[in-house]
Protein backbone atom coordinates (compact mmCIF):
# COMPACT_ATOMS: atom_id res chain seq x y z
CA UNK A 1 0.00 0.00 0.00
CA UNK A 2 0.97 3.33 -0.56
CA UNK A 3 -0.46 6.93 0.93
CA UNK A 4 0.47 10.40 1.89
CA UNK A 5 -1.03 12.40 4.18
CA UNK A 6 -1.15 16.08 3.73
CA UNK A 7 0.35 18.33 6.87
CA UNK A 8 -2.65 20.00 8.45
CA UNK A 9 -5.28 17.30 7.29
CA UNK A 10 -7.62 15.19 9.59
CA UNK A 11 -7.96 11.90 8.71
CA UNK A 12 -10.02 9.12 9.32
CA UNK A 13 -8.48 5.46 9.08
CA UNK A 14 -11.62 3.38 8.41
CA UNK A 15 -11.76 -0.41 8.93
CA UNK A 16 -12.94 -3.54 10.13
CA UNK A 17 -11.06 -5.27 13.33
CA UNK A 18 -8.57 -6.93 12.37
CA UNK A 19 -7.53 -4.91 9.00
CA UNK A 20 -4.62 -3.14 10.29
CA UNK A 21 -5.29 0.05 11.95
CA UNK A 22 -3.75 -1.07 14.79
CA UNK A 23 -0.28 -2.68 12.90
CA UNK A 24 -0.25 0.70 10.93
CA UNK A 25 0.29 2.69 14.06
CA UNK A 26 2.44 0.85 15.48
CA UNK A 27 4.94 0.61 12.78
CA UNK A 28 4.67 4.96 11.89
CA UNK A 29 5.83 5.04 15.40
CA UNK A 30 8.64 2.11 15.32
CA UNK A 31 6.91 -0.41 17.97
CA UNK A 32 6.62 -3.09 15.14
CA UNK A 33 9.28 -3.08 12.23
CA UNK A 34 7.28 -3.45 8.85
CA UNK A 35 8.44 -6.47 7.00
CA UNK A 36 9.25 -4.20 3.61
CA UNK A 37 8.84 -0.77 2.89
CA UNK A 38 8.74 2.61 5.15
CA UNK A 39 7.21 5.62 6.28
CA UNK A 40 8.20 8.73 6.43
CA UNK A 41 6.68 11.00 9.17
CA UNK A 42 7.61 14.37 8.21
CA UNK A 43 9.34 16.79 10.56
CA UNK A 44 8.01 17.40 14.35
CA UNK A 45 6.70 14.62 17.49
CA UNK A 46 4.57 11.99 17.06
CA UNK A 47 2.29 11.48 19.59
CA UNK A 48 0.52 8.14 19.60
CA UNK A 49 -2.79 7.59 21.71
CA UNK A 50 -2.98 3.50 22.13
CA UNK A 51 -6.49 1.92 23.04
CA UNK A 52 -6.47 1.25 26.47
CA UNK A 53 -3.74 1.01 29.09
CA UNK A 54 -4.53 -1.25 31.85
CA UNK A 55 -2.31 0.25 34.58
CA UNK A 56 -2.53 -0.87 38.72
CA UNK A 57 -4.58 1.23 40.51
CA UNK A 58 -1.61 1.61 43.16
CA UNK A 59 1.25 3.40 39.99
CA UNK A 60 2.88 6.13 42.08
CA UNK A 61 2.01 8.99 39.81
CA UNK A 62 -0.66 12.14 39.66
CA UNK A 63 -2.04 12.86 36.50
CA UNK A 64 -0.11 16.15 36.57
CA UNK A 65 2.96 13.03 36.60
CA UNK A 66 1.54 11.54 33.88
CA UNK A 67 0.68 14.73 31.64
CA UNK A 68 4.59 15.40 32.25
CA UNK A 69 5.45 12.59 30.91
CA UNK A 70 4.48 13.97 27.17
CA UNK A 71 7.34 16.75 27.32
CA UNK A 72 9.79 13.71 28.07
CA UNK A 73 10.27 12.80 24.42
CA UNK A 74 11.30 16.17 23.86
CA UNK A 75 13.14 17.10 27.17
CA UNK A 76 15.05 13.60 26.69
CA UNK A 77 16.16 12.05 30.12
CA UNK A 78 17.93 14.36 31.79
CA UNK A 79 16.77 17.97 30.70
CA UNK A 80 14.92 19.86 33.74
CA UNK A 81 11.67 21.48 32.83
CA UNK A 82 11.76 25.10 31.17
CA UNK A 83 8.67 27.48 31.52
CA UNK A 84 7.62 26.70 28.30
CA UNK A 85 7.37 22.54 29.55
CA UNK A 86 5.55 23.80 32.13
CA UNK A 87 3.15 26.10 30.20
CA UNK A 88 2.36 23.37 27.87
CA UNK A 89 1.33 21.15 30.69
CA UNK A 90 -0.69 23.58 32.73
CA UNK A 91 -2.15 24.39 29.11
CA UNK A 92 -3.11 20.74 28.23
CA UNK A 93 -4.57 20.24 31.87
CA UNK A 94 -6.81 23.37 31.54
CA UNK A 95 -7.96 22.29 27.75
CA UNK A 96 -9.13 18.79 29.11
CA UNK A 97 -10.71 19.95 32.12
CA UNK A 98 -9.12 18.03 34.69
CA UNK A 99 -7.53 20.70 36.44
CA UNK A 100 -9.12 19.66 39.82
CA UNK A 101 -7.65 16.10 39.39
CA UNK A 102 -4.22 17.39 38.75
CA UNK A 103 -3.06 15.99 41.96
CA UNK A 104 -4.94 13.01 42.03
CA UNK A 105 -3.67 9.50 41.90
CA UNK A 106 -4.23 9.01 37.94
CA UNK A 107 -4.33 4.77 38.64
CA UNK A 108 -7.37 6.06 41.14
CA UNK A 109 -9.51 8.07 37.68
CA UNK A 110 -12.53 6.43 36.35
CA UNK A 111 -11.94 5.36 32.60
CA UNK A 112 -13.11 8.64 30.85
CA UNK A 113 -10.95 11.01 33.47
CA UNK A 114 -7.93 8.46 32.72
CA UNK A 115 -9.13 9.26 28.99
CA UNK A 116 -8.73 12.69 29.39
CA UNK A 117 -5.55 12.84 31.42
CA UNK A 118 -4.14 10.82 28.30
CA UNK A 119 -5.30 12.82 25.85
CA UNK A 120 -3.90 15.71 28.17
CA UNK A 121 -0.21 14.25 27.85
CA UNK A 122 -0.97 13.35 23.92
CA UNK A 123 -1.63 17.76 24.17
CA UNK A 124 1.27 18.43 26.01
CA UNK A 125 3.46 16.56 23.58
CA UNK A 126 2.89 19.50 21.17
CA UNK A 127 3.61 17.17 17.87
CA UNK A 128 3.07 17.83 14.72
CA UNK A 129 1.25 14.09 14.25
CA UNK A 130 -0.89 12.62 16.18
CA UNK A 131 -2.30 9.34 15.87
CA UNK A 132 -5.39 7.95 17.92
CA UNK A 133 -6.50 4.23 17.81
CA UNK A 134 -10.34 3.80 18.21
CA UNK A 135 -10.17 6.81 20.73
CA UNK A 136 -13.63 7.18 21.00
CA UNK A 137 -14.75 3.26 21.76
CA UNK A 138 -16.11 3.07 25.10
CA UNK A 139 -16.11 6.75 26.53
CA UNK A 140 -18.36 8.36 29.00
CA UNK A 141 -20.27 11.42 27.67
CA UNK A 142 -17.93 13.76 29.15
CA UNK A 143 -15.07 11.97 27.60
CA UNK A 144 -16.85 12.46 24.27
CA UNK A 145 -17.16 15.71 24.52
CA UNK A 146 -13.46 16.39 26.25
CA UNK A 147 -12.15 14.74 22.71
CA UNK A 148 -14.44 16.24 20.03
CA UNK A 149 -13.54 19.82 21.06
CA UNK A 150 -9.10 18.59 21.15
CA UNK A 151 -9.63 16.82 17.87
CA UNK A 152 -11.18 20.53 16.89
CA UNK A 153 -8.14 22.48 18.95
CA UNK A 154 -5.75 20.28 16.99
CA UNK A 155 -7.05 20.78 13.79
CA UNK A 156 -7.15 24.61 14.34
CA UNK A 157 -4.07 24.77 15.32
CA UNK A 158 -2.85 22.90 12.31
CA UNK A 159 -1.75 19.36 13.20
CA UNK A 160 -2.15 16.32 11.53
CA UNK A 161 -4.19 14.28 13.15
CA UNK A 162 -5.01 10.41 11.87
CA UNK A 163 -7.86 8.76 13.88
CA UNK A 164 -8.52 4.76 13.46
CA UNK A 165 -11.96 4.62 13.79
CA UNK A 166 -14.75 2.04 12.67
CA UNK A 167 -17.17 4.52 12.79
CA UNK A 168 -18.33 5.62 9.03
CA UNK A 169 -20.81 8.09 9.93
CA UNK A 170 -17.96 9.92 11.86
CA UNK A 171 -15.26 9.43 9.16
CA UNK A 172 -17.79 10.90 6.16
CA UNK A 173 -18.71 13.75 8.11
CA UNK A 174 -16.12 14.84 10.68
CA UNK A 175 -12.50 14.43 8.54
CA UNK A 176 -10.97 15.81 5.22
CA UNK A 177 -9.79 12.73 4.41
CA UNK A 178 -10.74 9.04 4.56
CA UNK A 179 -8.00 5.78 4.11
CA UNK A 180 -9.83 2.59 3.65
CA UNK A 181 -8.38 -0.50 5.03
CA UNK A 182 -9.03 -3.97 4.83
CA UNK A 183 -5.53 -5.94 4.91
CA UNK A 184 -3.92 -3.73 2.21
CA UNK A 185 -5.40 -0.38 1.41
CA UNK A 186 -8.66 -0.12 -0.22
CA UNK A 187 -8.97 3.57 -1.43
CA UNK A 188 -7.82 6.84 0.02
CA UNK A 189 -9.58 10.25 -0.68
CA UNK A 190 -12.03 13.15 0.67
CA UNK A 191 -15.20 11.10 2.14
CA UNK A 192 -16.87 12.22 -0.46
CA UNK A 193 -14.90 9.55 -3.05
CA UNK A 194 -14.23 7.05 -0.59
CA UNK A 195 -17.82 6.80 1.44
CA UNK A 196 -19.54 5.50 -1.32
CA UNK A 197 -20.89 2.14 -1.36
CA UNK A 198 -18.64 -0.05 -3.51
CA UNK A 199 -15.66 1.38 -1.53
CA UNK A 200 -17.38 0.67 1.81
CA UNK A 201 -18.38 -2.98 0.80
CA UNK A 202 -15.21 -3.74 0.25
CA UNK A 203 -13.54 -2.24 3.21
CA UNK A 204 -16.28 -4.24 5.67
CA UNK A 205 -15.79 -7.27 3.43
CA UNK A 206 -18.13 -9.72 5.04
CA UNK A 207 -20.07 -7.58 6.66
CA UNK A 208 -22.04 -6.04 4.22
CA UNK A 209 -25.92 -6.36 5.77
CA UNK A 210 -24.64 -3.90 8.75
CA UNK A 211 -22.60 -1.81 6.18
CA UNK A 212 -25.70 -1.89 4.45
CA UNK A 213 -27.84 0.25 6.83
CA UNK A 214 -24.69 2.07 7.73
CA UNK A 215 -24.59 3.16 4.17
CA UNK A 216 -28.27 4.55 4.28
CA UNK A 217 -27.39 6.32 7.79
CA UNK A 218 -24.49 7.95 5.73
CA UNK A 219 -26.37 8.74 2.47
CA UNK A 220 -29.08 10.45 4.10
CA UNK A 221 -26.56 12.32 6.49
CA UNK A 222 -25.32 13.62 3.24
CA UNK A 223 -28.10 15.22 1.41
CA UNK A 224 -28.88 16.49 4.66
CA UNK A 225 -25.22 18.22 4.77
CA UNK A 226 -25.02 19.40 0.84
CA UNK B 1 15.26 1.41 78.90
CA UNK B 2 18.05 3.39 77.24
CA UNK B 3 20.17 0.24 77.90
CA UNK B 4 17.73 -2.27 76.22
CA UNK B 5 18.52 0.50 72.89
CA UNK B 6 21.77 1.24 73.70
CA UNK B 7 23.41 -1.98 74.72
CA UNK B 8 23.44 -4.18 71.43
CA UNK B 9 25.40 -1.56 69.63
CA UNK B 10 28.45 -1.82 72.03
CA UNK B 11 29.50 -4.55 70.27
CA UNK B 12 30.96 -3.37 67.00
CA UNK B 13 30.05 -6.51 64.80
CA UNK B 14 26.52 -5.08 65.96
CA UNK B 15 27.39 -1.66 64.60
CA UNK B 16 28.83 -2.55 61.35
CA UNK B 17 25.68 -4.90 60.73
CA UNK B 18 23.55 -2.00 61.06
CA UNK B 19 25.45 -0.28 58.90
CA UNK B 20 25.59 -3.02 56.36
CA UNK B 21 21.74 -3.77 57.12
CA UNK B 22 20.87 0.13 56.62
CA UNK B 23 22.72 0.25 53.07
CA UNK B 24 21.06 -2.52 51.57
CA UNK B 25 17.88 -1.41 53.39
CA UNK B 26 18.08 2.06 51.42
CA UNK B 27 19.04 0.20 48.26
CA UNK B 28 16.31 -2.22 47.96
CA UNK B 29 13.38 0.31 49.66
CA UNK B 30 14.67 2.12 46.10
CA UNK B 31 15.24 -0.44 43.75
CA UNK B 32 12.05 -2.31 45.16
CA UNK B 33 9.83 0.58 44.20
CA UNK B 34 10.47 -0.45 40.43
CA UNK B 35 9.78 -4.30 41.43
CA UNK B 36 6.33 -3.51 42.85
CA UNK B 37 5.16 -1.02 40.32
CA UNK B 38 6.28 -3.41 37.72
CA UNK B 39 4.96 -6.71 39.21
CA UNK B 40 8.77 -7.92 39.11
CA UNK B 41 8.26 -9.76 42.31
CA UNK B 42 8.77 -13.17 40.77
CA UNK B 43 11.45 -11.86 38.70
CA UNK B 44 13.56 -10.11 41.61
CA UNK B 45 13.83 -13.58 43.62
CA UNK B 46 14.42 -15.67 40.22
CA UNK B 47 17.64 -12.99 40.65
CA UNK B 48 17.90 -13.78 43.85
CA UNK B 49 18.10 -17.40 43.89
CA UNK B 50 19.95 -16.87 40.09
CA UNK B 51 23.10 -16.27 42.13
CA UNK B 52 23.80 -19.87 44.05
CA UNK B 53 25.21 -21.34 41.07
CA UNK B 54 28.25 -18.95 41.27
CA UNK B 55 28.81 -18.35 45.30
CA UNK B 56 28.81 -22.54 45.16
CA UNK B 57 31.67 -22.18 42.11
CA UNK B 58 33.14 -19.47 43.92
CA UNK B 59 32.86 -22.02 47.41
CA UNK B 60 34.09 -24.91 45.21
CA UNK B 61 37.33 -22.97 43.68
CA UNK B 62 38.47 -20.98 47.25
CA UNK B 63 37.75 -23.13 49.93
CA UNK B 64 36.18 -26.55 48.21
CA UNK B 65 39.12 -28.77 49.03
CA UNK B 66 41.14 -27.24 51.42
CA UNK B 67 38.14 -27.01 53.97
CA UNK B 68 39.39 -23.16 54.83
CA UNK B 69 36.96 -20.40 54.77
CA UNK B 70 36.18 -19.26 51.70
CA UNK B 71 37.31 -16.26 49.70
CA UNK B 72 34.39 -13.30 50.75
CA UNK B 73 35.53 -11.61 47.65
CA UNK B 74 35.16 -14.64 45.86
CA UNK B 75 31.61 -15.22 47.13
CA UNK B 76 30.72 -11.53 46.07
CA UNK B 77 32.08 -11.98 42.16
CA UNK B 78 30.83 -15.82 41.48
CA UNK B 79 27.05 -14.33 43.10
CA UNK B 80 27.42 -10.95 40.96
CA UNK B 81 28.57 -13.09 37.43
CA UNK B 82 25.71 -15.59 38.10
CA UNK B 83 23.44 -12.86 39.19
CA UNK B 84 24.26 -11.14 35.67
CA UNK B 85 23.67 -14.08 34.01
CA UNK B 86 20.44 -14.62 35.19
CA UNK B 87 19.16 -11.65 34.51
CA UNK B 88 20.89 -11.56 30.46
CA UNK B 89 19.39 -15.14 30.04
CA UNK B 90 15.66 -13.93 31.46
CA UNK B 91 15.86 -10.77 29.02
CA UNK B 92 16.87 -12.93 26.24
CA UNK B 93 13.95 -14.80 26.56
CA UNK B 94 11.62 -12.80 26.65
CA UNK B 95 13.21 -10.65 23.68
CA UNK B 96 13.35 -14.14 21.60
CA UNK B 97 9.91 -15.20 22.32
CA UNK B 98 7.67 -12.63 23.70
CA UNK B 99 6.53 -15.00 26.49
CA UNK B 100 5.74 -13.15 29.93
CA UNK B 101 8.22 -12.04 31.94
CA UNK B 102 7.75 -14.09 34.47
CA UNK B 103 7.25 -17.56 32.75
CA UNK B 104 11.36 -16.36 31.32
CA UNK B 105 12.31 -15.81 35.14
CA UNK B 106 11.06 -18.68 36.49
CA UNK B 107 12.73 -21.28 33.66
CA UNK B 108 16.06 -19.39 33.87
CA UNK B 109 15.33 -19.27 38.09
CA UNK B 110 15.28 -23.37 38.28
CA UNK B 111 18.03 -23.61 36.17
CA UNK B 112 20.47 -21.78 38.10
CA UNK B 113 18.37 -23.21 41.26
CA UNK B 114 19.03 -26.76 40.33
CA UNK B 115 22.95 -25.84 39.05
CA UNK B 116 23.85 -24.36 42.41
CA UNK B 117 22.76 -27.43 44.34
CA UNK B 118 24.23 -29.86 41.76
CA UNK B 119 27.79 -28.27 42.11
CA UNK B 120 26.86 -27.79 45.79
CA UNK B 121 26.55 -31.47 46.27
CA UNK B 122 29.90 -31.74 44.65
CA UNK B 123 31.80 -29.70 47.55
CA UNK B 124 32.78 -31.07 50.81
CA UNK B 125 31.46 -28.35 53.38
CA UNK B 126 28.78 -26.65 51.86
CA UNK B 127 26.16 -27.30 53.93
CA UNK B 128 27.42 -25.19 56.26
CA UNK B 129 27.89 -21.79 53.89
CA UNK B 130 24.77 -22.52 52.14
CA UNK B 131 22.53 -21.69 55.18
CA UNK B 132 24.80 -18.41 55.10
CA UNK B 133 23.49 -17.97 51.47
CA UNK B 134 19.59 -18.96 51.97
CA UNK B 135 19.66 -16.84 55.68
CA UNK B 136 22.54 -14.35 55.53
CA UNK B 137 24.98 -13.47 57.78
CA UNK B 138 24.60 -10.30 58.61
CA UNK B 139 26.75 -9.92 61.87
CA UNK B 140 29.79 -11.44 59.46
CA UNK B 141 29.89 -8.62 57.72
CA UNK B 142 33.27 -7.22 57.37
CA UNK B 143 34.28 -3.39 57.21
CA UNK B 144 35.78 -3.62 53.23
CA UNK B 145 32.48 -5.29 52.65
CA UNK B 146 30.28 -2.36 54.18
CA UNK B 147 33.08 -0.03 52.05
CA UNK B 148 31.92 -2.15 48.89
CA UNK B 149 28.28 -2.24 49.56
CA UNK B 150 28.40 1.46 49.69
CA UNK B 151 29.71 2.64 46.48
CA UNK B 152 27.64 -0.39 45.01
CA UNK B 153 25.07 1.33 46.18
CA UNK B 154 25.68 4.73 45.51
CA UNK B 155 26.67 3.58 41.75
CA UNK B 156 22.85 2.14 41.61
CA UNK B 157 21.27 5.34 43.04
CA UNK B 158 22.90 7.02 40.13
CA UNK B 159 21.80 4.88 37.86
CA UNK B 160 18.31 4.99 39.20
CA UNK B 161 18.33 8.80 39.20
CA UNK B 162 19.68 8.93 35.57
CA UNK B 163 17.01 6.17 34.41
CA UNK B 164 14.42 8.09 36.12
CA UNK B 165 12.28 9.35 33.16
CA UNK B 166 12.54 6.02 30.90
CA UNK B 167 11.69 3.92 33.93
CA UNK B 168 8.71 5.63 34.79
CA UNK B 169 7.64 6.08 30.91
CA UNK B 170 8.28 2.00 30.34
CA UNK B 171 6.65 1.34 33.91
CA UNK B 172 3.47 3.35 32.39
CA UNK B 173 3.19 2.19 28.93
CA UNK B 174 5.36 0.78 27.27
CA UNK B 175 4.03 1.55 23.80
CA UNK B 176 3.82 5.04 24.71
CA UNK B 177 7.56 5.07 25.84
CA UNK B 178 8.70 3.38 22.68
CA UNK B 179 6.62 6.12 20.69
CA UNK B 180 9.12 8.25 22.06
CA UNK B 181 11.96 6.48 21.24
CA UNK B 182 13.00 4.52 24.11
CA UNK B 183 14.87 1.40 23.69
CA UNK B 184 11.83 -0.25 25.80
CA UNK B 185 14.12 -4.35 25.65
CA UNK B 186 17.29 -2.62 25.93
CA UNK B 187 15.94 -0.68 28.90
CA UNK B 188 14.15 -3.55 30.89
CA UNK B 189 17.34 -5.19 30.91
CA UNK B 190 19.10 -2.13 32.55
CA UNK B 191 16.40 -2.57 35.17
CA UNK B 192 16.82 -6.65 35.44
CA UNK B 193 21.00 -5.76 35.76
CA UNK B 194 19.76 -2.98 38.97
CA UNK B 195 17.80 -5.66 40.63
CA UNK B 196 20.03 -7.89 39.97
CA UNK B 197 23.00 -5.71 41.99
CA UNK B 198 20.49 -4.85 44.41
CA UNK B 199 20.27 -8.50 45.05
CA UNK B 200 24.16 -8.93 45.54
CA UNK B 201 24.41 -6.62 47.72
CA UNK B 202 21.65 -7.71 49.62
CA UNK B 203 21.91 -11.40 49.81
CA UNK B 204 25.00 -11.36 52.07
CA UNK B 205 23.60 -9.05 54.95
CA UNK B 206 19.36 -10.93 54.83
CA UNK B 207 20.46 -13.96 52.97
CA UNK B 208 18.87 -15.02 49.19
CA UNK B 209 15.66 -16.05 50.79
CA UNK B 210 14.91 -13.12 52.27
CA UNK B 211 16.48 -9.72 50.59
CA UNK B 212 13.18 -10.65 48.82
CA UNK B 213 11.73 -9.24 51.40
CA UNK B 214 13.26 -5.92 51.61
CA UNK B 215 12.55 -5.27 47.96
CA UNK B 216 8.46 -5.78 48.41
CA UNK B 217 7.91 -4.96 52.16
CA UNK B 218 8.75 -1.60 52.10
CA UNK B 219 7.91 -0.19 49.23
CA UNK B 220 4.34 -1.64 49.48
CA UNK B 221 4.24 0.02 52.86
CA UNK B 222 5.28 3.29 50.86
CA UNK B 223 2.67 2.67 47.89
CA UNK B 224 0.00 3.19 50.53
CA UNK B 225 0.63 5.90 51.93
CA UNK B 226 2.22 8.00 48.91
CA UNK B 227 0.96 9.11 45.49
CA UNK B 228 4.37 9.61 43.48
CA UNK B 229 7.42 8.40 42.80
CA UNK B 230 9.94 10.04 44.29
CA UNK B 231 8.05 10.35 47.45
CA UNK B 232 7.46 6.24 47.52
CA UNK B 233 10.90 6.03 47.13
CA UNK B 234 11.61 8.35 49.77
CA UNK B 235 9.45 6.53 52.60
CA UNK B 236 10.43 2.86 50.97
CA UNK B 237 14.22 3.64 51.70
CA UNK B 238 13.43 5.33 55.04
CA UNK B 239 11.33 2.54 56.54
CA UNK B 240 13.88 -0.46 55.00
CA UNK B 241 16.64 1.55 56.52
CA UNK B 242 15.18 1.54 59.74
CA UNK B 243 14.16 -2.34 60.01
CA UNK B 244 18.17 -2.70 60.14
CA UNK B 245 18.65 -1.25 63.44
CA UNK B 246 15.27 -2.03 64.47
CA UNK B 247 15.57 -5.94 63.27
CA UNK B 248 18.89 -5.76 65.12
CA UNK B 249 17.78 -4.89 68.45
CA UNK B 250 15.16 -7.30 68.50
CA UNK B 251 17.14 -10.00 67.36
CA UNK B 252 19.74 -9.23 70.05
CA UNK B 253 16.70 -8.83 72.83
CA UNK B 254 14.95 -11.84 71.94
CA UNK B 255 17.83 -14.05 70.66
CA UNK B 256 16.03 -14.69 67.04
CA UNK B 257 18.21 -14.94 63.37
CA UNK B 258 19.41 -11.25 62.60
CA UNK B 259 18.38 -11.22 58.89
CA UNK B 260 14.37 -13.13 59.80
CA UNK B 261 14.44 -10.43 62.08
CA UNK B 262 15.32 -6.94 60.12
CA UNK B 263 12.98 -8.50 57.49
CA UNK B 264 10.43 -9.29 60.34
CA UNK B 265 10.92 -5.19 60.88
CA UNK B 266 10.11 -4.57 57.55
CA UNK B 267 6.70 -6.20 56.97
CA UNK B 268 5.48 -4.91 60.76
CA UNK B 269 5.87 -1.79 59.13
CA UNK B 270 3.53 -2.47 56.20
CA UNK B 271 0.85 -3.96 58.83
CA UNK B 272 1.19 -1.04 60.48
CA UNK B 273 0.37 1.06 56.99
CA UNK B 274 -2.30 -1.38 56.32
CA UNK B 275 -4.21 -0.27 59.18
CA UNK B 276 -3.20 2.91 60.23
CA UNK B 277 -4.54 4.74 57.03
CA UNK B 278 -7.11 6.91 57.95
CA UNK B 279 -9.16 6.03 54.73
CA UNK B 280 -9.27 3.43 52.08
CA UNK B 281 -8.26 4.65 48.53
Amino acid sequence: MSFEVPAGASVALLGPNGAGKTTLFRSAVGLVRPDFGSIELGAGAVAFVPQRLDIEPSFPATVRDVVRMGRYGALGWLRPFGDRDRELVDRAIESLGIRALADRRFGDLSGGERQRALLAQATAQDARLLLLDEPFTGLDAPTHGALRATLGAWRSQGRTVIVATHDLQSASRDYDLVICLNRRLVAVGPPAETCTEEVLAETFAGRVVRVGELLIDTAHHHHGAG
Amino acid sequence: MLEWLTDPFSAEFVRTGALAAAIVGVLCGVVGCYVVMRGMALVADSLAHGVLPGVAIAFALTAGTSGAEPDEWAIWAGALIAGLLTAGATSLIIQRSRVREETAAGVVFVFMLALGVAIASRVEGYSVDLTAFLFGDVLGVTDGEVALSAALTAAVLALVALFYRPFLMTSFDPQRAAALGMPVDRLHLVMLVIVTLAVVIGFRVVGALLVLGLLIAPPATAALVTRRLPSMMAVSAGIAALAAPVGLLLSWHLDIAAGASIVLAAVSAFVVALFARATPR
